[in-house]
């Protein structure tokens, strides 16, 4: 039996904010992290290596919520600064050929029309290969910044599924044969063939149509990361593919199976909902030296339990300063951020605040530790339990180094193995995303 | 007192940056050497760094000495493949907007007109970012490929190098400064009287001049060379701007130096118009435990398979190697087709070395640098010290993606951070680089 392939994406799990840049490795990230240059190495390195995407994460605010204070956030540079993901977008489409290209968009900040028309013209530019990261924000910091406080977790799912229904109906406000561009007659768009909408919703209103003609992919591949049970409703409706962090295979696959469950119930084809599991191996020349930098990795962690809280407490918007680290956390702290996220890192109360902070990675699914080969062969074994659909390498702090090991380490491997594409096969990120 | 500060070239080759090695990406598979990506990619990372210089190096001939055929190089592409570098350096000073490039033509192999030709459009392709790496190459093979039964020997060739570098450098002046006028009211382009012919009548070159292209933005393209003997140090005293050397230990490196710069000096240059640069390949780790293990895995290599190494002997110096008994040293009476002064250099060095111990010992490296970028840059600042300069060119054998990152965002950093290399460019040109400090 040939095992079938899968698909990998890159998640930049900083955004278009400060990668690696203090580190032993990190070059001129300090000073350079926001021009150009890295990311379109970056996806030029990924289209080199056959990758789907890169996806690129965002948030807009400066948190405070770690001991109420910007401090920590600014002095480490941990998720502020950050730039705007849809204006680099525009460059890394560019730059490339093949390489489908995610910016997020929070559903809550924009206006559908703003988004629908950013998108139509980035995947016109990107000629066909332009995703939509869907989130709904998560931080009342990041809502107060565009004037109002952060509506309740069930409440911003609704207001989503309404928003992305809404841009669909714009996408649509065009016919597909509505440009002509009859230079004889002098006819570039039929008129007939564009439509007003006259959405009226309970949370969003718009006439249209659209100023825009209509894009390669008609409209971008939306891509969401939800794990509560809203979340899941929503990427079951609209999600194509996924962002997964469900902790271990039996997890994984339970995840994967229900997801794909609730969108056959929403009459879709499950195959058109990719379940994605962040993953950031771990690798070396052999198995020990791998080995040797997870422990590092993990020692360094065991030492930076303050940077491990702020960044918990930046995604669950809750301060864990207040908390006992020899404790487990309190059985009944609900986050408004992240909430099911949260909720699988508070775990089920036999560990305590410091060993969850050391042992629940917020970007790995799976540890994956050796040499490429080594690692080829967990991913490869983590596939046939889980049944699909790929990983997305998170891999933070983000430095040319560890881009290489992957593109040019273990994706090597992987290739030769024919788990993963070694061609693209179409034009459109979409198609390329349903070829297998 | 701050350190003075060195410079740092990277000493590669248009060949596959490896394709059967961890870590080296399945691109050579797909042919992605051959059309230039990964040396796009390098040269990127290199101006990132503010190197000053790509160098690549050049041989053109596919080598059948080692047992008597092509099979055990095409087998492990030593030596062949190999793309011309030429055709590829317009690539990198178009990805590039400081690093200067420089690549390797034999005086042997071009006619003096055609080689000041292409520099010229090079440099002002690039705005005054190229060099020549002047080599005379030494292997019959390579000459064959060009119609000659095998090359002069060593002092013939340097001789014969030193009037085609004169005759270039003729070609390369046959243009005045300012011959250019472009006056649109006179309708003169070029003024004729500043244009002239070099009548250069050598004893092995010849040629009536003046060069078909406008002066060079560098006047004279920087010019590099790589100079072991007396003979070669002579020319690279006389005629180069930048002599790359690998002398063995810290002593031998500064005595190398101090050789060329009153060798250049008895020229009447200035010393410092000369860049002495040493080549090293350091290994790097993210710990010192690290970077030592790393160390010694390659050099377990090379002891588990020596034949790599005598492949490329051979290839050099035109022996097969593979008739000899590893475990004994090389026989006195083996001869070589090609250069009798390549094979005694050998000896010399490899004295009562038995085969096996010989390619064990053997380094392309000045002197070992193993560890994190940290103690790998002291290392560096405190023998540029000793030494008294100039710096440093890196290679690495075959070059990775992730190897140029530890060298560009590793290495480079921390020797920036302690103020021994540049971290910008104060002109444009290569020339002008090289001798700021």
């Amino acid at each position: 039996m040939t095992t079938s392939k899968f698909h990998l994406g890159w998640f930049l799990g900083a955004g278009f904010g400060v990668q690696s840049w203090n580190q032993p490795w990190s070059g001129t990230g300090a000073h350079d992290w926001m021009l150009p240059d890295q990311y379109v190495d970056l996806a030029h390195s990924l289209e080199r290596a056959c990758f789907d995407f890169l996806i690129m994460e965002d948030s807009v605010q400066v948190s405070d919520t770690y001991k109420g204070s910007m401090e920590y956030y600014l002095r480490t540079a941990s998720a502020a600064p950050k730039h705007d993901p849809a204006v680099l977008a525009a460059i890394l489409a560019h730059e490339t050929k093949h390489l489908g290209i995610i910016p997020t968009l929070t559903t809550t900040f924009y206006h559908p029309y703003t988004v629908a028309r950013m998108m139509t013209t980035l995947d016109h530019i990107a000629k066909g290969r332009i995703g939509w990261n869907v989130v709904t924000g998560s931080n009342t910091r990041a809502a107060q910044n565009y004037g109002f406080d952060m509506p309740e977790h069930d409440v911003r799912y609704e207001m989503a599924d309404e928003f992305v229904e809404l841009a669909h109906k714009l996408w649509d406000t065009w016919e597909n044969d509505a440009v002509l561009a009859d230079v004889e007659n002098g006819v570039y768009a039929d008129h007939e063939k564009v439509h007003r909408l006259d959405f009226q919703g309970k949370h969003y209103a718009s006439r249209g149509p659209l100023n825009t003609v209509p894009s390669p992919q008609g409209s971008p591949v939306i891509l969401q990361a939800g794990g509560s049970s809203a979340g899941k409703a929503f990427a079951a409706r609209w999600a194509e593919a996924i962002i997964s962090n469900p902790h271990g295979t039996s997890k994984m696959r339970a995840y994967r199976d229900e997801v794909r469950t609730l969108a056959a119930e929403q009459g879709r084809d499950p195959d058109h909902v990719k379940v994605l599991y962040l993953i950031s191996p771990v690798l070396g020349e052999t198995t020990a030296e791998a080995k040797g930098k997870l422990q590092r990795r993990k020692d360094a962690m065991s030492k930076n339990i303050d940077g491990l809280l702020a960044g918990r407490s930046h995604l669950s918007g809750i301060d864990l300063s207040q908390f006992d680290l020899d404790a487990p956390l309190p059985a009944d702290l609900v986050s408004n951020g992240h909430r099911s996220s949260f909720e699988e890192f508070k775990g089920d109360g036999t560990q305590t605040l410091r060993e969850r902070l050391i042992d629940h990675s917020a970007i790995d699914t799976i540890e994956f530790v050796g040499t490429p080969e080594d690692v080829a062969d967990q991913m490869e074994g983590v596939m046939q339990d889980v049944g699909g659909d790929g990983f997305l390498i998170a891999g933070a702090p983000l430095n040319r180094r560890y881009v290489a090991e992957v593109t040019d380490g273990l994706v090597p491997v992987l290739k030769r193995r024919g788990l993963t594409r070694d061609r693209y096969e179409h034009q459109l990120f979409r198609d390329n995303l349903r070829a297998f | 007192m701050t350190a003075d500060r060195f410079h740092l070239g990277w000493f590669g080759a248009f060949v596959p940056h490896g394709w059967n090695q961890p870590f080296e990406g399945t691109e050579a598979s797909h042919r992605e050497w051959l059309d230039g990506t990964f040396h796009v990619d390098l040269a990127r990372a290199l101006d990132r760094a503010c190197f000053d210089v790509l160098l690549l190096e050049d041989s053109s001939m596919v080598s059948d000495t080692y047992g008597g055929t092509s099979e055990a190089t095409l087998a492990r592409g030593v030596w062949a493949p190999k793309g011309d570098p030429l055709a590829l350096a317009p690539l990198l000073t178009e990805a590039t907007e400081h690093l200067g490039i420089s690549v390797t033509a034999s005086t042997s192999f071009y006619p003096p007109y055609v080689l000041a030709r292409a520099f010229s459009t090079l440099d002002h392709l690039s705005g005054g970012r190229a060099g020549w790496n002047v080599v005379t190459s030494s292997e019959d093979r390579a000459a064959q490929n060009f119609g000659l039964d095998g090359l002069p020997q060593h002092d013939e060739r340097y001789e014969r190098a030193e009037e085609f570098i004169d005759l270039v450098d003729r070609l390369w002046s046959s243009w005045e400064p300012d011959a250019l006028v472009m006056d649109r009211e006179t309708g003169v382009y070029v003024d004729h009287e500043k244009v002239h012919p070099v009548h250069f009548e050598g004893r092995y070159h010849r040629s009536r001049g003046p060069l078909n292209t406008l002066p060079a933005p560098q006047g004279r393209p920087l010019v590099s060379q790589a100079g072991g003997s007396p003979k070669g140090r002579d020319l690279a005293a006389r005629t180069a701007d930048l002599v790359m050397a690998l002398p063995k230990g810290v002593p031998a490196m500064k005595a190398y130096r101090d050789d060329i710069r009153a060798r250049a000096e008895a020229f009447g240059r200035d010393p410092d118009d000369v860049k002495v640069m040493f080549i090293v390949s350091p290994v790097l780790g993210a710990t010192e435990a690290e970077a030592a293990e790393r160390f010694e895995r390659r050099r377990q290599a090379v002891r588990d398979d020596p034949t790599g190494q005598l492949i490329g002997w051979s290839g050099s110096m035109e022996i097969d190697f593979s008739r000899f008994d590893l475990d004994e040293p090389l026989p006195a009476d083996a001869r070589t087709n090609g250069h009798q002064s390549t094979l005694e250099t050998f000896r010399t060095w490899a004295g009562d070395r038995t085969l096996r111990q010989a390619v064990e010992a053997y380094r392309t490296e000045a002197v070992e640098l193993v560890g994190t970028p940290d103690s790998v840059a002291d290392q560096m600042g405190a023998i540029a010290e000793e030494v008294g300069g100039d710096g440093f060119m890196l290679w690495s054998q075959p070059p990775t993606r992730q190897y140029v990152t530890e060298v560009c965002d590793g290495l480079v950093p921390a020797l920036q951070r302690r103020g021994l290399v540049r971290t910008g460019f104060s002109s444009t040109q290569l020339r002008d680089n090289l001798l700021e400090f």
